[in-house]
């Protein structure tokens, strides 16, 4: 692979044509915060957490879909991002009910982890307080829509590493829900497999373990990174 | 409540502060503070009288606890109408006999439409989450202002919610 040089944060690096500039940040311990991203899925820019500037255009661009171009100059630390990194967390708070302390995720969640990274103390923004559906008309697992971000790793693992394509979304703006088939109750789905990935890569506590009580849920999206990852060694 | 979590640290902290008022010290109007520490939401007209006293009483004023920040549980009747969560809770839930109604007397609080934090209706100068709060989170913050200090949960690695 050939390689180009760039300047992320004034270090300057060699890397390989073709890759993403957060797996270049990952690479090269620079932190940059993400919820939708997940390694072994595709990448959408869903979650606008890993916004970063580039030198030369207007616009912030998200890291996960954004390829690295030779000679780039990229900040990822500067105090606009942190304040709009700051915001994006409020505002995934504000929109739906997360009210962590009756969260079967609670203190095992990438929501709560992230208000800590970000040091949201509180949410500036009124909150919606929307009435959302609890789905639990599936044997094994709950939907709670009063706790999703709308980050679509679920969607993603269900169609591309599973290929059972049971969830997508519907509607749009703070309306925007995760439906299972044709908007059924995902008890009723004819194409969910009951495998369960989905609930392992949900990054809160909006798919869960029927089981779970307050605080008890563990999510592994890892095990879909590494199951992803052998897969593509053995093909 | 959670303020006695910190246990024997209430000593530091009255060697440092007076405590004028708190729900044990009860009974008397809201004295001038330096440090007000205030749990709960503000869900009627009662609440809201009272923390605009409070604010213009305190001269820092502490939101303590997820409720005062962030409405938590107290804040769920607002996916509802007032009026179904009274008939809910007085009518129709499945422990009544059907013939309740709820209740309107002059003398009680007026519930407000929706729940809100604290800092929607005045300003906050400082803000400790928690389902309940740790105690050290607790002494820490107290003893910070008390040293002349602005404390810094963020740097600290104290933030929790939850």
């Amino acid at each position: 692979m050939p390689k180009i040089s760039v300047k992320i944060d004034d270090k300057d690096l060699e890397v390989e044509v073709g890759t993403t500039v957060l797996d270049v940040c990952r690479a090269n311990d620079i932190d940059i915060p993400t919820m939708c991203h997940l390694k072994g899925l595709v990448d959408v820019g869903a979650c606008r957490l890993c916004l970063v500037e580039v030198e030369g255009t207007s616009k912030l661009l998200p890291s996960c879909t954004t390829k690295v171009q030779a000679n780039q100059v990229i900040h990822t630390q500067t105090d606009k991002l942190k304040k709009y990194r700051r915001m994006i967390t409020e505002l995934f708070f504000a929109e739906r009910n997360h009210v962590c302390s009756v969260c079967i995720a609670n203190g095992n969640c990438e929501l709560q982890d992230l208000g800590y990274k970000v040091g949201m103390e509180n949410v500036r923004f009124p909150y919606l307080f929307q009435n959302c559906e609890v789905d639990s008309s599936h044997s094994k697992f709950v939907m709670d829509h009063n706790r999703c971000i709308m980050c679509t790793r679920c969607v993603r693992v269900c169609s591309d590493v599973e290929g059972a394509h049971n969830w997508g979304i519907m509607n749009r703006g703070y309306q925007v829900r995760i439906i299972a088939d044709f908007n059924v109750p995902w008890g009723d789905s004819t194409t969910c497999t009951y495998c369960g990935k989905c609930v392992d890569v949900c990054p809160t506590g909006a798919l869960w373990n029927k089981d779970a009580t307050q605080g008890s849920m563990q999510k592994y999206p890892q095990a879909v990174s590494d199951l992803v990852e052998k897969r593509e060694m053995k093909s | 409540m959670s303020l006695l979590d910190i246990d024997e640290r209430i000593l530091d902290v009255a060697a440092l502060a007076d405590i004028v008022k708190c729900p044990l010290v009860d009974g008397k109007e809201f004295p001038q503070v330096d440090i007000a520490l205030v749990e709960g939401s503000v869900t009627s007209d009662e609440h809201w009288h009272e923390i605009q006293d409070i604010r213009a009483k305190s001269k820092v004023l502490i939101a303590f606890g997820d409720c005062a920040v962030t409405a938590n549980v107290t804040g769920m009747r607002n996916y509802f109408s007032k009026d179904e969560v009274f008939n809910r809770s007085y009518r129709d839930a499945q422990s009544n006999d059907g013939q309740g109604q709820p209740p309107d007397h002059f003398t009680l609080l007026k519930l407000h439409d929706k729940v809100v934090p604290l800092h929607e209706v005045v300003p906050i100068d400082f803000y400790i989450p928690g389902c309940p709060p740790e105690a050290d989170t607790i002494f820490y913050v107290l003893a910070e202002f008390l040293n002349g200090r602005i404390p810094n949960l963020e740097q600290e690695r104290k933030l929790k919610y939850g």
